[in-house]
């Protein structure tokens, strides 16, 4: 069913809403449209705007108590399957635009294609599976989770990142974990010029040629909680062999904890 | 400066930590035998710890303690905790904070979540929908603008 159809059948108001601003509150209705079949719900998403498709979403998984959800034709719309605050499956069988899966509280997200700008930012648990590339600022202040990309990745991948893991089989562009407070990131491939520029903390390990280390970004030791984590990361998203990586650490010389006060110290743990 | 008459000065505190937030210590505080049964596989989504790998014990005003970044405080241990298991308790008592809803960022969620959402967020299935009903407050004897 169209767009303009679910409005028609629905009954469109004469007057627009207004909203305390004063501005127009746009139609927030549920389409109810998706297939349910023993606990699993398809959503043909082919004539929905990114609205309906988010508000399906939740419908589904908060009212309706289903865990796991297909979403079809996603058609690279920007900001899908953002902010989903539980346990569940998400796959998109297709590309997403920006924003994709951002502020995510416990998804396990699967995307068959590619993504925009800014995939799994602020993600705070959960797991976004990208089977193409994704696109700048991948990750972006993520806290947790893990965030898996089989293809290439774009410029400042993980900026300001404060936990979680990204993983990608392919190259990562230039700033690559730029101000990087915490947290892992494996880079398979090459990266460009700038790797952890101005980083304060975590770890990234590159398999590949680093164009240039950005400031105080330094290598790091090996030790056996690495080969753990690599391995174990490889063998969950069945990446295969992992390929003989390089560490590379902060080298503190530009930014200390220690010296901050209480409440900046809390903003990146 | 001179305190001026009538004006009374904010409280100021060095820390926020979970006791000041909400008044008072849980038992998974004082007691590791309240934590001893979590799965925290089971808790998190993924198939490792995930998120919880982040969280590590730290210390607060000397105290073992745990970060709870759903309320931005400190969440102490008043337990002596058995050596290499620091870790893990730190990720046990966070558990047992969130998913009982005594984290204080989740008490907030009642009065101002303006969107539907789990009120125990993804650690507990079948966790009521909060924020659903969630209205704009209004400033006694102010009226909105004609428009």
């Amino acid at each position: 069913m169209s767009i303009e159809d679910q409005v028609a059948e629905a009954g469109a108001p004469e007057q627009p809403k207004m909203d305390e601003r004063g501005l127009v509150e746009l139609d927030d209705r549920v389409p109810k449209q998706a297939k349910i079949e023993n606990g699993r719900a398809t959503i043909e998403a082919q004539d929905m705007t990114t609205r309906k498709i988010n508000a399906e979403i939740k419908w589904l998984v908060y009212e309706e108590g289903v865990k796991e959800i297909t979403v079809l034709n996603p058609r690279a719309r920007h900001s899908l399957g953002v902010a989903i605050l539980a346990r569940c499956k998400l796959r998109f069988e297709g590309s997403l635009g920006y924003f994709g899966c951002g502020l995510i509280d416990g998804p396990e997200v699967e995307i068959t294609g590619r993504v925009g700008w800014s995939v799994a930012e602020n993600m705070m648990s959960g797991t976004v599976v990208v089977e193409g590339n994704a696109g700048s600022l991948a990750g972006a202040a993520m806290r947790g989770g893990d965030l898996v990309v089989k293809g290439d990745l774009g410029a400042r991948t993980g900026i300001d990142q404060k936990g979680g893991t990204i993983i990608t089989l392919g190259n990562a562009a230039s700033m690559t974990g730029f101000m990087m407070q915490r947290g892992r990131q494996i880079i398979c491939g090459d990266v460009g010029p700038g790797l952890g520029d101005s980083m304060y903390d975590g770890t990234i390990y590159v398999g590949g040629e680093v164009a240039a280390l950005g400031i105080d970004c330094v290598p790091g030791e090996w030790t056996d909680a690495d080969t753990e984590l690599i391995e174990r990361k490889f063998e969950i998203y069945g990446l295969g062999n992992p390929p003989e990586l390089k560490k590379f650490v902060c080298g503190k010389k530009l930014y200390n904890y220690d010296s901050l006060e209480p409440s900046e110290r809390k903003l990146v743990l | 400066m001179a305190e001026m008459e009538g004006v009374r000065e904010p409280e100021k505190i060095q820390s926020i930590d979970s006791e000041y937030l909400s008044g008072k210590r849980f038992p998974y505080q004082e007691d590791i035998s309240g934590i001893e049964g979590i799965d925290l596989d089971a808790l998190t989504p993924g198939e490792d710890l995930n998120w919880l790998e982040d969280i590590e014990l730290l210390e607060e005003e000397g105290m073992p303690a745990v970060f709870d970044r759903y309320s931005n405080s400190f969440l102490k241990i008043y337990y002596e905790i058995p050596e290499g298991r620091e870790n893990e308790i730190a990720r046990k008592v966070l558990m047992a904070h969130l998913t009982s809803g005594n984290s204080y960022g989740i008490r907030l969620k009642e009065a101002h979540a303006k969107f539907p959402q789990p009120e125990l967020g993804p650690w507990v299935e079948d966790s009521k929908t909060t924020g659903a009903d969630w209205k704009a407050p209004v400033l006694e004897g102010w009226e909105p603008p004609e428009h």
